[in-house]
């Protein structure tokens, strides 16, 4: 039962989350609901005293100094670990499964079947290698270990698709009950085929990106702790809140006896915003051992059940008139998200306007784990598909290829207005200049010698707003200090300091005078971290809660001072009379008028605090040695907006780090099954590569902030554009296209190889 | 990529993972101080066996079955869970800790060869609650994101300082090439390890 409820949870998560395409820009501007209570603002930028500046993590020394207790820190007394018993198998029915000599080992407190032999569909059938078939609790992880082995299970191995292609093939065996591939999804506008017909040029072609893993460092898992009915849970996730959701409904039992904690969390990506089948298994094997226990996966189980990018296959067709103008975008697409649906994306990527556009959609099921919403799902394949057909189309024109996208990309819908969610159009050129885009050679890097140089570029966008849902709670005590709690989580982003700096602005205090309190389903709920929500909702709602406590405490003070509430300001750590700042008392005065009764005021989100929309824009500069294929990234040029922004050091932070990962998936990492079994050839850390140390190029971030905006998120636009854009350099280099990533050496020898033989442009 | 290319003298992975790879196997069946010929060596294990570890200035017995990771046993037997278990096979670097004076992956290290060294951990090199200046560094340089390697780097950071105060950037590349981050904060990190604020701060252990 738990088993089906996963598996809906991870294929439906992406659609929940609508993070697959936010809506074009102008279409988001749905009317805000009408404001309740005062119009709500950030202080004129002139007054911010930590909006906008360059805050360091509040959590940071405990983090520098190993302290911070993370999920896979916490010891809880009397506990025992957990260890889960993986199909071998990529596909194979369960004939029986013998737990007997697992639960005579001494040390063994708890032994769980998770699958039944006799059960239908996937109850007696294992999917995908590291379905879990069993689980153990012991006193020790190793005799948890020895415990797994001593399970005996009987496999039938059934014939396994390891590939779109062996899915979608006529003669592939029937392994999904509803079919291999999906029903064709449409989506279509103007007359394809008349304006290709139409168009002076045309380039076709098939385009691929790979399936990447998440590989947070943290692994997916929790502590489970009863007492009585009630539950504590420690949870690895990007969703406290989410997690109870999935927690209780799995056991059947009520949300209010379910409590959630995530103090701190290693790295989710998108990976940890469903619930987790392996807490609920964790929960059932502390009941039955009536002791806590640990479960927490290893690293490969991680790589094979945890989610993963679902690879992106596109067949093209693509035209532009003799002015450079775009005309026309055909575009078979398919994709595999494994076991799971959900490997949609949508092209041409909706920042270039192509008047006629037709997409034909297929998922292929194949027996991997299931796909799950991973950093911009969707994006990033659909920007290294479209930006790469856009830089052909310019060589066939002999055009620059920033000329073809400046007079293509999307620009205001009302020319006369400046949209500050469209401005491509003015990044474009900003990154050009810090490149040095005019010292572009054509395509093919006419040096002589093996190494090429080469320069591309490519956009993105991004909803970003923030979450209607979301709910704040501010105290203010009578010594003077600041509690503000809100159910949120910081997975690496600096939320806990985000919800600090709000409140300590908003107080007029340092930030030092407030205390942050996260990662909590008793606080109010706010969101999952995920579709770059966060910053949106956690801003505008805790301003609303603090400005909400703020004022109840002017209400206490404005008598003694003599004037109405409305004419107080909270400024530098003092109460005081707007227009007479030398009237008023410090906050620590203050604060004693309250005698013994904090104030707790809450907050629900409001418009006018936070905004929706980006843009942003990514130039790379490479190296390639088209004798070893090796390619070596020299520069990233980065421009990028994200509303206001809240605080600068961290914002640059998760920019350098999307970028980063965003060359992970230009040139390394790639899940590779074996063909014939499915089962996963790379699944550890050595032989699924990530960018290390030395792989990092300079990376020069503009981050353009619009004060005046509000927060608009940030987590994922910074990952799309950096394949995209260093395919497009690397072709400027060895003037061949590779087709597909990763642009791993043994991919650009081929293509160069196939270039030399018969040609690829 | 993300192999790494540590070929160095004095800091080398690699050489490393060779002395551990072979003395690793042979002290599990063996014992410690086993030499060549089998003549009074006393076999140990299965059972746990008691041992002594010398972790940040403290001394503490525990017993522990031979298999057991110096990793596993600063974790779930001392609570020192700094080090963390991300690969568990040598090649993330998340489990660093310096043992002497050099930086080892701990969950590659049986706990019972780790007797009679000097082990240091990120929890180690605070000095009261003062963080040392490669600590401080990581922080003002915003050298961490969700912090689960940090522990890692900030170890490997310290080795390479004690060895080499005034590394160039490419020395530094080098150094940390053995630790991934996967929220990519290693400009960040880059940008800590050669500017810890106060040189008086990094010092041998």
């Amino acid at each position: 039962m738990a088993r089906r409820r996963k598996k809906l949870e991870a294929g439906s998560w992406k659609l929940e989350a609508g993070t697959q395409q936010p809506p074009p820009p102008a279409a988001q501007a749905a009317p805000p609901p009408a404001p309740q209570g005062p119009p709500r603002n950030w202080p004129p930028v002139a007054d911010r005293t930590l909006i906008g500046k360059s805050i360091k993590r509040l959590d940071g020394p405990d983090k520098a100094q190993g302290k911070a207790k993370y999920t896979y820190d916490i010891i809880r007394p009397g506990m025992l670990y957990g260890r889960l018993l993986g199909s071998p198998h990529a596909h194979a029915r369960i004939k029986g499964i013998d737990l007997s000599a697992a639960e005579k080992l001494a040390g063994v407190k708890a032994v769980l079947a998770l699958k039944d032999p006799a059960g239908e569909g996937a109850n007696g059938k294992a999917f995908y290698q590291g379905d879990e078939i069993a689980a153990v609790a012991a006193t020790t992880e190793d005799i948890a270990e020895d415990a797994v082995r001593l399970i005996k299970v009987e496999y039938e191995p059934l014939q396994a698709l390891a590939t779109a292609a062996q899915a979608m093939s006529a003669d592939a065996p029937a392994v999904f009950p509803k079919g291999n591939v999906s029903q064709q999804s449409l989506q279509q506008e103007g007359d394809v085929e008349a304006a290709l017909k139409s168009a002076a040029h045309i380039v076709e072609g098939t385009y691929s990106t790979q399936v990447q893993t998440h590989t947070s460092l943290e692994t997916h898992g929790g502590i489970c702790e009863w007492e009585g009915e009630k539950l504590t849970a420690w949870v690895s996730t990007q969703a406290v809140h989410g997690a109870r959701d999935g927690i209780a409904g799995s056991l059947k039992i009520p949300q209010t006896n379910v409590r959630v904690i995530t103090d701190y969390m290693g790295g989710g990506f998108g990976s940890k915003l469903g619930f987790d089948y392996q807490v609920v298994v964790c929960a059932r094997l502390a009941k039955l051992a009536n002791a806590p226990v640990k479960l927490m996966l290893n690293r490969k189980e991680e790589h094979l059940v945890t989610g993963n990018r679902p690879s992106a296959y596109a067949k093209v067709r693509a035209g532009v008139d003799a002015k450079g103008k775009l005309v026309a975008f055909d575009a078979e697409t398919w994709g595999t998200g494994g076991a799971g649906a959900g490997a949609a994306f949508r092209v041409p990527y909706p920042i270039y306007v192509f008047p006629s556009r037709r997409q034909r959609h297929r998922d292929a099921y194949t027996n991997a784990g299931p796909q799950r919403a991973f950093r911009a799902p969707g994006h990033p394949q659909a920007s290294f598909i479209t930006e790469v057909v856009l830089d052909e189309l310019a060589d066939k024109l002999r055009l620059d290829p920033l000329e073809l996208r400046m007079r293509n990309v999307l620009s205001a819908t009302d020319p006369s207005q400046e949209d500050p969610s469209r401005q491509w159009r003015k990044y474009f050129p900003m990154g050009a200049e810090k490149i040095g885009w005019s010292k572009r050679h054509p395509t093919g890097d006419p040096a002589s010698g093996p190494i090429k140089r080469g320069m591309g570029c490519a956009g993105n966008t991004w909803g970003g707003a923030g979450s209607r849902a979301t709910r704040a709670n501010c105290q203010i005590l009578p010594d003077g200090s600041v509690l503000a709690r809100i159910g949120t989580q910081d997975i690496g982003t600096g939320t806990r300091t985000l919800v600090a700096i709000v409140a300590a602005e908003t107080m007029g205090l340092p930030l030092t005078g407030v205390k942050a309190e996260i990662g909590d389903t008793n606080y109010p709920f706010a969101p999952g971290s995920g579709g770059s929500v966060t910053v949106a909702s956690v801003s505008a709602t805790m301003r609303i809660a603090c400005e909400n406590a703020r004022d109840e405490l002017f209400a206490k003070v404005a008598p003694a001072l003599g004037v109405e509430p409305s004419a107080l300001a909270a400024k530098d750590g003092r109460i005081q009379v707007k227009d007479a700042p030398s009237k008023g008392m410090t906050w620590r005065e203050a604060c004693k008028l309250l005698g013994v009764q904090p104030i707790s005021a809450d907050g629900a989100f409001g418009p006018g605090l936070s905004s929706t929309g980006t843009s942003g824009v990514q130039f790379a500069d490479v190296e390639v040695d088209i004798e070893t294929g090796v390619t070596r990234v020299k520069r990233i040029v980065c421009v990028q907006d994200c509303g206001t922004i809240m605080d600068k050091l961290t914002a640059e932070s998760q920019v350098y780090g999307g970028i980063i990962m965003g060359l992970g998936f230009a040139l390394y990492e790639n899940r590779i099954l074996d063909r014939n079994t499915a089962r996963m050839v790379n699944p550890n850390m050595e032989w699924y590569l990530l960018p290390g140390m030395s792989d990092i190029p300079e990376i020069d971030i503009t981050l353009v902030d619009q004060p005046d905006r509000g927060p608009v998120g940030l987590g994922e636009p910074p990952v799309i554009s950096t394949a995209a854009a260093v395919a497009n350099a690397v072709a400027n280099a060895i003037g061949v296209r590779v087709r597909k990533l990763p642009l791993s050496p043994d991919a650009i020898l081929q293509a160069l190889n196939e270039e030399r033989t018969g040609g690829t442009l | 990529m993300a192999p790494k290319k540590k070929d160095e003298p004095g800091f080398s992975r690699r050489s490393f993972l060779k002395t551990v790879g072979a003395g690793g196997v042979a002290a599990g069946v063996l014992g410690p101080a086993s030499t060549a010929e089998g003549q009074n060596v006393k076999a140990i294990g299965p059972a746990a066996s008691p041992i002594q570890l010398n972790v940040n200035g403290k001394f503490h017995r525990l017993e522990v079955e031979p298999r057991v990771t110096l990793l596993d046993a600063l974790r779930t037997r001392l609570n020192i869970t700094g080090p963390k278990r991300v690969c568990d096979r040598g090649s993330c670097g998340a489990c660093t800790v310096i043992l002497d004076d050099r930086t080892v992956y701990s969950c590659s290290m049986l706990a019972i060869e780790a007797q009679g060294k000097v082990i240091r951990t990120a929890e180690g090199l605070t000095e009261g609650t003062v963080l040392h200046s490669v600590q401080q560094a990581f922080c003002d340089h915003d050298g961490l994101m969700c912090g689960f390697c940090t522990p890692g780097f900030v170890t490997a950071a310290v080795a390479l300082l004690e060895k080499n105060p005034k590394p160039t950037r490419q020395e530094a590349r080098k150094a940390l090439d053995g630790n991934i981050c996967r929220c990519g904060t290693y400009p960040r990190v880059l940008e800590a390890a050669l500017n810890p604020k106060s040189a008086a701060g990094v010092k041998r252990g």
